[in-house]
């Protein structure tokens, strides 16, 4: 099992500073603590579940930049055909993580439905995507790193991580804000 | 209507990405897009995916444009609240009125897709304007924009009647 700080300690440390990374519910907290730029755009106070096909357009409209979307098991399973929307029409710089811990954290720790029995790489695969990777070990997710930044998109790493307690997150400004001062950045 | 017309207006505006799903009364938009090829077609599989999406291409950019029936965009609601309407997107989107002949006096049957559909619209805060012939094309599309760009919202204009 997996240590969801350490590996978004790690995926902070080997970010690009052309890199975009959408963060939502559990992650987005933990991750802007780490980085907190106009890159960083916390998916909260938005819609669950769409934070990976809000990814993919900013994906589409920026070929040149790795885009990576830290996603939940509980916010894929809300929006799966996204991953035929993807697939159907491939973005070589987008990288989909599934943050794969069986619940709902920032409610509780609710179970999601399905939880130990659904194989997110799997449905990935039926999706049409062909470059998936389950990360289960530190040496796994070491090996695969790089990969996560490198790799010709789209592709899927579904971490599999320890339970933890992150409480509901609260970006330190309004998400209009927050949305248009990536524009900013992206456009200027 | 004529989809050829709409085509031309869509490019006018400089859009470079449709996000949609078609339904019988875009179908001929839908294949006039594909034939011409110079917008992208990002076909999604349910039409909240289609705020997301565009809201990721706007900020990313590109000049996106939403094209889904009203039953889709009944589906949306959360999606389009939690992108185009809270992030502040300057969205054009175009809406089927599916149901609307249903409403008229005497018919048999009225279809809900058309009844919820303004109420919706006024709900949620999006100003529209209903495309019934070829000269509305023109006129509702720019308002459209520019009502979009003026308030950096979003902003619908309803296909009344099928395109051919």
């Amino acid at each position: 099992m997996l240590d969801k700080y350490s590996c978004l300690r790690k995926l902070a440390e080997y970010r690009r500073e052309n890199d975009i990374v959408v963060s939502t519910m559990s992650c987005a907290a933990p991750w802007a603590a780490l980085a907190n730029g106009p890159l960083d755009f916390a998916s909260v106070d938005s819609a669950m579940g769409h934070a990976a096909d809000f990814a993919y357009g900013l994906a589409l409209a920026q070929p040149e930049r790795r885009v990576i979307v830290l996603n939940g098991d509980g916010s894929t399973l809300m929006c799966l055909g996204t991953l035929v929307t993807v697939a159907q029409r491939p973005a070589a710089n987008f990288t989909l993580v599934i943050t794969e811990n069986g619940t709902y954290e920032v409610t509780g720790n609710q179970p999601v439905p399905g939880a130990g029995t659904v194989d997110f790489a799997a449905m990935a695969r039926g999706a049409g995507l062909d470059k998936v990777y389950t990360l289960s070990s530190e040496e796994e997710f070491d090996d695969h790193l790089a990969l996560h930044f490198n790799i010709e998109g789209p592709a899927v790493f579904v971490w599999k991580i320890a339970t933890a307690t992150e409480p509901v997150p609260k970006p330190d400004r309004p998400i209009r804000e927050r949305a248009h001062r990536l524009r900013a950045c992206l456009i200027s | 209507m004529r989809a050829q017309l709409l085509l031309q207006q869509i490019k006018k505006r400089g859009v470079t990405h449709v996000v949609g799903l078609p339904d019988n009364g875009s179908r001929a938009l839908f294949e006039a897009l594909w034939s011409d090829n110079e917008i992208e077609v990002v076909a999604v599989t349910r039409e909240g995916e289609a705020f997301a999406i565009a809201s990721g291409l706007y900020l990313g950019g590109s000049r996106p444009l939403v094209i889904i029936q009203n039953t889709g965009l009944f589906e949306t609601g959360d999606a389009y609240r939690g992108t185009a309407y809270n992030m502040g997107i300057p969205l054009v989107m175009i809406l089927g009125y599916r149901g609307l002949k249903t409403m008229l006096p005497g018919s048999p049957r009225v279809d809900s897709a058309a009844t919820f559909l303004e109420p919706t619209l006024k709900a949620w805060d999006i100003p529209y304007s209903i495309m019934m012939e070829d000269h509305d094309v023109e006129p509702m599309i720019d308002a459209a924009f520019e009502k979009a760009a003026s308030t950096s919202m979003p902003a619908a204009v309803l296909l009344g009647v099928d395109t051919v």
